[in-house]
């Protein structure tokens, strides 16, 4: 559905973007993460279609972007960081204008407004003029707005800047929504929301793709903490030959407590394999927990890895 | 094309920019008109055009001066450029907005004429056919200041250069009556004037060479700034 390949951008001199390249499929959520001014936004104008890239081409539902512009547009809804409303219109005028311009046919106009009306919970605000809504209610008309015309791929700069808690989980839960058969993109600073929503999340820094990593199989944790009672001597040994370990890793050992990280192989059978041990052997098990890198760790180590190169 | 007609032309009377372009129209034809016409109790309407037709070189820039420059100071510009409609719609759609708002102002102020017709004589020929030099002419001043204007980010820069512009084709004109310049420059500046093209609808003279002229220079106007437009989005690009 999109597919940037080796998109580079410049501003005069400067390289905005290097060579960034992805593909996300139908029902995918791309969470995009960097710091300021790590070009996310360029990015995302790039895809949008609102800058060309200097080298590269971004395809969307298979068209290029530059060669095929009505074709990929017509697939494509965008949320810029600033939501581009006009303030002098009503929220109804505004999305049927935004429906307009998207190609929606007259005949499914009033259907398709109605839905995304409610779909954006902008029911009760969509007579009223999107001058006078807080900031919330205006990036949800933005939103409400890059759904018009059902796109194939949707765009999200930092939509939920503005948003307070409660729209926040709103949001969150829309997009899970929506993720059934479209691609959906979207940047933000906020790391949990990123790990709630997406799928994949790409770390951009300095113009540059460093990391494309899929939660999901990070979801899928190989690590566990595990805490038994009982002296190491005794028990990891045993545990070192359970057929599902790789590696065990001894922490620490308090009070008769011993404290391992186990790597495991990809197989649920590790917790069965050792419970049965441990109950042989008369040591309680007081902790098993899986072990996730956080998407934090995961946004560190790639951006202060990468400065302390340079 | 008609999308962002009917929404520029919503925008305008949301907005107090529709408003202000026919509340000061008609209250500068309303003097003029008392001027030319009450006041010295004549039924010549022509002298009356004649003197509205310095008011585009006001008006024309409020009109104007936030259809380009309002979408990229609101940012709506990305929303324009991400959707499938084309800088030629857009700019079409903008243009004949401007002008429908132009057109009800000339519409409104045609009360003059119809007041006058009831206690003078007047002639329909000449009022109709000075009407229209008058539309094409605030058409043709429309098109011009959009072109100018099509690339600037700020409105109040965009109707300050606009009216800027709108003075330098004024005193163009002026200079077509100087005996001190060359014929042959003074019949070029004549030619391209949007002032002495009027002139002929006064006294009731069609020419088709006037109307195409005017049309030309509309058509012309807007495709230099689709074009400038266009390269604008490419440099950006």
């Amino acid at each position: 559905m999109v597919r940037a390949e080796a998109v580079s951008r410049k501003y005069g001199r400067f390289l905005a973007l290097s060579g960034v390249s992805f593909a996300a499929g139908s029902g995918e959520v791309i969470g995009l993460l960097g710091q300021n001014g790590a070009g996310k936004t360029t990015l995302m104008n790039v895809m949008a279609g609102c800058l060309a890239p200097s080298e590269g081409r971004v395809l969307i539902a298979g068209h290029d972007l530059v060669r095929s512009p009505f074709a990929a547009r017509r697939a494509l809804g965008y949320l810029s960081e600033v939501p581009p409303v006009y303030p002098e219109l009503t929220v109804r005028e505004y999305l049927q204008f935004c429906c307009r311009i998207k190609g929606v046919v007259r005949a499914d106009e009033k259907r398709h407004l109605d839905e995304i009306i409610g779909l954006t919970g902008l029911m009760p605000m969509q007579h009223r003029l999107i001058g006078q809504l807080s900031k919330g209610f205006r990036q949800r008309t933005g939103l409400a707005q890059a759904l018009c015309g059902d796109p194939e791929v949707l765009l999200l700069d930092e939509p939920t800047a503005g948003f307070d808690p409660a729209q926040a989980v709103a949001f969150r839960k829309l997009i899970r929504t929506l993720a059934k058969g479209k691609t959906i993109v979207f940047s933000s600073h906020l790391l949990h929301e990123v790990q709630e929503v997406c799928d994949r999340v790409l770390v951009i820094h300095r113009g540059r793709l460093l990391v494309d990593h899929d939660l999901r199989q990070a979801a899928q944790s190989n690590r566990y903490r595990v805490v038994i009672q009982g002296e190491p001597e005794r028990l990891l040994s045993p545990i070192r030959q359970l057929s599902s370990v790789c590696r065990v890793r001894q922490e620490n050992t308090t009070a008769g407590r011993t404290r391992l990280v186990v790597e495991t192989k990809p197989d649920e059978t590790f917790a069965k394999q050792l419970f049965h041990l441990l109950s042989a052997m008369g040591a309680p098990v007081l902790e098993l927990t899986p072990l996730r890198d956080t998407l934090e760790t995961l946004f560190l180590q790639a951006t202060g890895g990468e400065e302390g190169k340079e | 094309m008609r999308a962002v007609y009917h929404k520029e032309l919503r925008s305008y009377f949301y907005t107090p920019t529709g408003w202000l372009f026919i509340t000061v129209f008609l209250s500068l034809a309303g003097l003029l008109f008392y001027l030319n016409n009450i006041l010295p109790r004549s039924s010549d309407f022509s002298a009356f055009l004649s003197m509205m037709s310095y008011v585009w070189m006001l008006l024309t820039p409020i009109l104007v001066m936030r259809l380009m420059a309002g979408e990229r100071r609101g940012m709506t510009d990305k929303l324009l450029q991400s959707a499938p409609l084309s800088v030629a719609s857009l700019v079409t759609g903008k243009y004949l907005a401007a002008c429908t708002v132009m057109l009800i102002a000339v519409t409104l102020s045609l009360a003059y004429p119809l007041l006058m017709s009831a206690c003078a004589r007047v002639y329909p020929m000449e009022v109709l056919s000075g009407i229209l030099g008058f539309l094409l002419q605030g058409c043709a001043f429309i098109a011009l200041d959009l072109m100018v204007t099509s690339t600037v980010r700020n409105t109040f820069s965009a109707a300050a250069l606009a009216f800027g512009v709108n003075l330098f084709v004024w005193l163009m004109s002026l200079m077509t009556s100087s005996a001190a310049m060359p014929a042959a420059l003074t019949r070029g500046i004549a030619f391209f004037s949007l002032y002495e093209r009027f002139i002929p609808f006064l006294s009731a003279q069609l020419s088709p060479a006037n109307i195409l002229f005017y049309l030309m220079f509309c058509i012309s106007m807007l495709a230099v700034s689709i074009t400038m437009l266009k390269l604008e989005r490419a440099r950006e690009r």
